[in-house]
């Protein structure tokens, strides 16, 4: 029962991401520095972590820079919250479904979360319910909230609902929380929009957007294909025609940066991801941007 | 209009229904499972698009295109598989006729002569399969040309012929030779002498003298007049006698042009007595009026295959399907 967590694991641990993986635990700590700063241990400094952190003391003494480590790092909580509807276990911009690219997106964070002693929850919902995974501590808990999601997205699942999710979220968490956000290409309308605003309050937020597959792509012309919200086929006549794929690029681009323009105006750090081998270094940027965009 | 084969067509239909209810039935199948299919999310973000909507009328315009030319190749291949003919009856005019002119040269008879001979050279022109032969008698009788279909040729002696007949300073050469009998104008050593121009009597051709003459005899004949008509009969060549002497203004012998009347009707032929050299081309467009008759055969019902319109519309549609793929395939 440990396939998704291996995969993460896998993931984060491949020689060219050895750096970016320390940094990311830096990042990571980062994020809830400024929260408190009761003293708890040190540690050794990994890159990425606050310069002013170090404790130069422990350092002359021991020889290697030591970090202090605060104690509210500890009782840090991680709600994963993802649109598990079947729009999810649809194919991605890199070709893979975006279940898969969600999954280990969620399941990085989630990781360096845990291996920090921070706890991990989920929120995973669709337009057939929405599922509240009390947040823990461990790693086979992280690897339980990944199934979770591996189960809801299928094609034959419930339709996506973003908006319920975050309704749920707004109605049920309480305390202070970093939301982990998974979404797709959806247009955030006014009314997602309403509702982030409101969560922006009260939490820490990142925003992952798993990139829709590009329908006009050469990669699958020839292939049938279908929309998974009402099995509607679209016709490769149409998805090779120029003019078509001019004006739809054109659209593309206009959504996305209707989107970063509404989550930039919300003060939401967030990234986009097609594939899974972007995955590390793109949490990594949106960490750092998150950290930077707070100092 | 009728289909030879129309059960080949019926079967062409009824191929075509199963093909397509097969292809429908394939189709629906590979989409219940369509394992290669890729699945994606929000196609709004394609479908709404205006250039998507305009996009799918080009699309439904080929698809549409592809239907009905198949549909109309179909029905193309099905008509000709069914043979399209059309019936018609015809009465074949027989064109294998031989046209002996045989004319008297006697004095008075010239300007009729250059009539016919006028005439006949015209008429060369129309000739197809046709011969025409040209004799020429008085005491004896001479053949000018024999029956040939290099109407060319004919047509040069004919013109020939004429204009000696019309001038007035003519030498009288082309009437060399005949004079030889014992007396002049023998008229039925001339038409018996013109129905043995005739060769290849084994075969079935209309065979018919075009006989000018007064048929006014002064000298001792080998064969009378009834006695070559009788010969003629035997060979089963029609006479059709010109005679410009029977008329009242000339103190003619009523006796002579009742004989040659008899005769001529002998053989089945036509008589016509003239005063007019001017009458002669009607009378000749009668004589070939009258062998039209004669020789016409059986009525025969004629099937002819009517394929162009199948054809050219198959060859359309063809076209249509192909530049249609092309642009679905592109």
């Amino acid at each position: 029962m440990t396939a998704l967590l291996t995969r993460v694991k896998t993931t984060l641990s491949i020689r060219a991401h050895r750096r970016v993986r320390g940094m990311l635990d830096g990042e990571y700590a980062s994020i809830f520095r400024g929260k408190s700063h009761e003293f708890d241990d040190i540690r050794p400094y990994v890159p990425g972590d606050e310069i002013r952190d170090i404790d130069w003391k422990a350092t002359a003494r021991a020889g290697y820079p030591l970090t202090k480590q605060f104690i509210a790092h500890r009782k840090q909580t991680m709600m994963l919250v993802v649109d598990t509807g079947r729009d999810l276990a649809a194919v991605a911009a890199g070709g893979e479904p975006k279940r898969d690219v969600a999954v280990l997106a969620a399941g990085a964070l989630g990781y360096i979360a845990v291996r920090h002693g921070d706890r991990v929850g989920l929120i995973a919902g669709d337009a057939g319910g929405v599922r509240l995974v009390e947040p823990k501590g461990a790693e086979s808990h992280l690897e339980r909230i990944l199934q979770v999601v591996v189960e809801r997205a299928r094609l034959d699942g419930a339709r996506s609902d973003l908006r319920a999710v975050l309704e749920r979220v707004v109605r049920t968490v309480r305390r202070r929380m970093l939301l982990v956000i998974v979404a797709d290409d959806a247009a955030v309308d006014e009314e997602t929009a309403a509702l982030v605003r409101r969560l922006t309050v009260q939490h820490e937020i990142l925003w992952i957007t798993v990139g829709d597959a590009d329908v006009m792509a050469a990669q699958w012309a020839t292939s049938p294909m279908f929309d998974v919200a009402d099995d509607s086929g679209i016709p490769d006549f149409l998805r090779r025609d120029r003019r078509l794929r001019a004006a739809f690029e054109e659209a593309e681009r206009v959504r996305d940066a209707a989107r970063d323009e509404r989550l930039d105006a919300l003060a939401i750090s967030h990234v986009r991801i097609t594939r899974h081998d972007e995955v590390v270094p793109t949490l990594f940027r949106l960490i750092e941007a998150h950290n930077h965009a707070r100092r | 209009m009728t289909l030879v084969n129309l059960w080949l067509v019926l079967a062409w239909l009824v191929a075509a229904l199963v093909t397509a209810a097969i292809v429908v039935w394939l189709q629906r199948r590979a989409r219940r499972r369509s394992a290669e299919a890729v699945p994606v999310a929000h196609s709004d973000r394609l479908t709404t698009l205006p250039a998507y909507a305009s996009a799918l009328r080009r699309y439904r315009t080929l698809l549409w295109t592809v239907l009905v030319a198949v549909v109309l190749l179909v029905a193309a291949s099905a008509v000709l598989s069914g043979r399209l003919v059309s019936l018609t009856t015809v009465q074949p005019e027989l064109r294998n006729r031989d046209i002996v002119l045989c004319l008297d040269v006697s004095g008075s008879m010239i300007d009729y002569d250059a009539q016919i001979v006028e005439t006949f050279s015209e008429l060369t022109e129309e000739f197809d399969g046709e011969r025409i032969g040209l004799v020429l008698f008085n005491a004896s009788a001479i053949t000018s040309f024999p029956l040939t279909s290099d109407y060319a040729y004919a047509r040069s002696q004919l013109d020939a012929l004429h204009a000696d007949l019309v001038d007035p300073d003519t030498d009288w050469s082309f009437a060399n030779g005949t004079l030889l009998g014992n007396g002049s104008s023998m008229i039925g050593d001339g038409l018996a002498s013109c129905v043995m121009r005739f060769d290849d009597l084994d075969t079935q051709r209309s065979r018919s003298i075009v006989f000018a003459t007064d048929n006014y005899v002064a000298g001792e004949q080998i064969m009378t007049l009834p006695e070559a008509g009788e010969f003629a009969r035997s060979k089963d060549v029609v006479v059709f006698g010109l005679n410009p002497g029977d008329v009242r203004s000339l103190d003619y012998i009523a006796e002579f042009a009742d004989e040659m009347r008899q005769v001529v009707e002998a053989t089945d032929g036509t008589y016509w007595a003239l005063e007019d050299p001017d009458a002669v081309p009607g009378i000749v467009a009668q004589v070939q009026e009258r062998q039209a008759e004669r020789f016409t055969g059986e009525p025969v019902l004629v099937v002819t295959d009517e394929p162009t319109l199948p054809v050219l519309a198959g060859f359309v549609a063809l076209a249509a399907v192909m530049f249609a793929g092309w642009r679905l395939r592109r």
